[in-house]
């Protein structure tokens, strides 16, 4: 019992070795990528439209849903303690500062995730990747680094896309309940926003960028002979996706409010 | 000090998925050689390809071409190596999210950026003539049959005109006419003193083909000779792959076995001279459709032999 235990550790170590040093290629390979820019250009920019432009529509959708439902909760709950004026300040720490982030995480993993990790396994099992070594194509530089920045760049462009339309979707419900001009909202808004604020959420979306894209990357690699490995790979980059950006979120929230 | 062979393999062991697919593994190639390969289904033939290719790492031993390490050379020298070197897979491995003429002309655009969008154009189309392969090149290899998919895949391996080729069960998913002119090809880069390591089960190729012979069993080389030597071993478990090799006449096997007419005329130097397009232009990519068409020439020079070998014994 206790030597299965011991192996399991041995191995989870080596395996989070092993993924400490596969992180640290696409790093460097994705420096590498930015500076020449040539080879594996076309991926990077398929792999913006399809994580950044083809999410925005459903990230939109999320962001005016959970504006309008943070206002519409907190303005009947707050206004029986004589802190209506709070609002701002909770849509501010909740949509900017942590569902923003969070949220277009989940989205990410679920649609691009799955993805990357789905696609390489496939091309795993048909030797593709192989073939890119045998001509001399570094799987790293052209598949794996321009995927890790499409998915850091995009993630950090959603992010931005839900804090605007959750902020936007708040204001049409605000119309419904209490009428407010439209300038006088955004002062209100724009008083409580500090750049703190913008900081935190841009810095958990490319924290959450990075984790999401190098789980998919390392999961879709990690597949080796069989077809039936391909959507286990999808799963595990979801669930390892899933719980590593809520354990970062976790430890950068209380970095900040602890710290 | 002698001359360092093309490729060398020493005391290569590769661990597989947990169990040993290649133990304590040792050849070495000389330049123009032809090394076949042979073993079971299972035997470590693949993961010998592999290894010996640079696309798998050994997990001890060592894998050296012309007397360098593969895991320790630069990435300049590794590059050079690509381009030296073709890959053929045993299920082609064609990259599926591409054209087949992008899967034919990355290995230019990567080894030969200087050349132009004509020159890439032309050595592709050159080494899908070169293979036989006629059809539309914009499809998508999900488009092609299992066979097709095998010639675009030696055509991708063969578009640099490499010195040095692997291919892994070449013959695989074939009909006949298409298995008839990839052992023509063989032939024909076998006569251009290009190195060539194949794993087969085949002994007939072998028995067209073979330099050397080297038996695998259970991921362990059981014996390595010349093709000569392999028609005599007399260990059971090593017959019982090599047994069906036959003992070859005073004509080479690998020509003869293509066709006597062709094997004489290959003899003969002017062969090449006179069935030899000259280039019709200038640049790199004119060079390399030239010398695949002296290949083409080669095997195109056979397959009129052996028609005409067959219309005279009628």
């Amino acid at each position: 019992m206790l030597s299965k235990i011991g192996r399991a550790a041995i191995d989870g170590f080596d395996e989070f070795l092993y993924a400490m040093g596969f992180f640290a290629r696409v790093l460097r390979e994705s420096f590498l990528l930015l500076r020449r820019g040539q080879v594996g250009r076309r991926v990077l920019v398929n792999q913006i439209l399809f994580t950044g432009i083809d999410a925005l529509a459903i990230a939109a959708a999320m962001a005016l849903a959970i504006g309008a439902a943070i206002n519409l909760i907190g303005s009947s709950l707050l206004a029986e303690f004589g802190q209506g004026k709070l609002m701002y300040t909770i849509l501010i720490i909740v949509i900017t500062r942590e569902l923003g982030p969070l949220l277009t995480a989940f989205v990410v993993i679920a649609r691009s995730g799955t993805a990357i990790a789905t696609e390489l396994g496939g091309m795993a099992v048909g030797h593709e990747i192989e073939a890119y070594v045998a001509v001399g194509v570094n799987p790293i530089s052209y598949i794996a680094a321009p995927r890790f920045l499409g998915v850091v760049i995009s993630m950090t462009v959603l992010d931005v896309y839900f804090n605007v339309f959750g902020l936007i979707g708040s204001f049409v419900v605000v119309q419904l309940v209490h009428p407010i001009a439209f300038n006088e909202y955004f002062r209100n808004l724009f008083a409580v926003l500090t750049p703190g604020d913008l900081l935190s959420g841009v810095g958990k979306s490319l924290v959450f960028g990075v984790i999401i894209s190098v789980v998919s990357l390392y999961r879709g690699f990690a597949v080796e002979r069989s077809v039936t490995e391909v959507p286990v790979a999808g799963i595990k980059a979801v669930g390892s996706g899933f719980m590593l950006c809520i354990l970062a979120d976790v430890v950068m929230t209380s970095v900040q409010y602890l710290g | 000090m002698g001359v360092a062979p093309e490729l060398e393999l020493r005391g290569v062991t590769c661990l597989r998925g947990g169990y040993l697919a290649l133990k304590d593994a040792s050849l070495s190639l000389a330049e123009g050689e032809t090394l076949f390969a042979m073993g079971g289904a299972g035997s470590g033939k693949s993961v010998l390809l592999k290894t010996a290719a640079g696309i798998g790492i050994p997990n001890s031993g060592d894998v050296l071409y012309r007397g360098k390490s593969l895991g320790r050379m630069s990435s300049r020298e590794e590059a050079a190596f690509r381009r030296a070197s073709g890959f053929v897979f045993q299920d082609a491995a064609l990259w599926a999210n591409q054209s087949l003429f992008d899967n034919l002309a990355l290995p230019a655009r990567l080894h030969e950026p200087s050349w132009g969008p004509a020159d890439v154009d032309r050595a592709v189309r050159r080494a899908a003539d070169l293979v036989g392969y006629a059809q539309d090149l914009h499809a998508r290899p999900a488009e092609l049959s299992a066979g097709e998919r095998k010639l675009v895949g030696l055509a991708r391996a063969l578009v640099l005109d490499p010195e040095l080729l692997f291919m892994d069960d070449p013959s695989a998913s074939l009909d006949e006419a298409a298995a008839e002119r990839v052992y023509d090809i063989i032939a024909a880069l076998k006569a251009r003193g290009r190195t060539v390591l194949i794993a087969s089960a085949l002994s007939e190729l072998a028995s067209r083909c073979a330099d050397c012979v080297a038996v695998l069993i259970d991921g362990s080389l059981c014996a390595v000779g010349t093709y000569d030597e392999a028609v005599t071993w007399v260990d059971p478990r090593v017959r019982a792959v090599t047994g069906r090799l036959k003992a070859r006449t005073a004509t080479p096997a690998w020509a003869g076995g293509l066709a006597g007419a062709w094997a004489e005329a290959i003899a003969d130097d002017s062969f090449f001279l006179e069935s030899a397009e000259p280039p019709t232009g200038e640049g790199p990519g004119f060079e390399a459709a030239a010398r695949l068409s002296d290949i083409i020439n080669d095997v195109e020079g056979a397959d009129v032999a052996t028609d005409g070998e067959k219309k005279d014994s009628s």
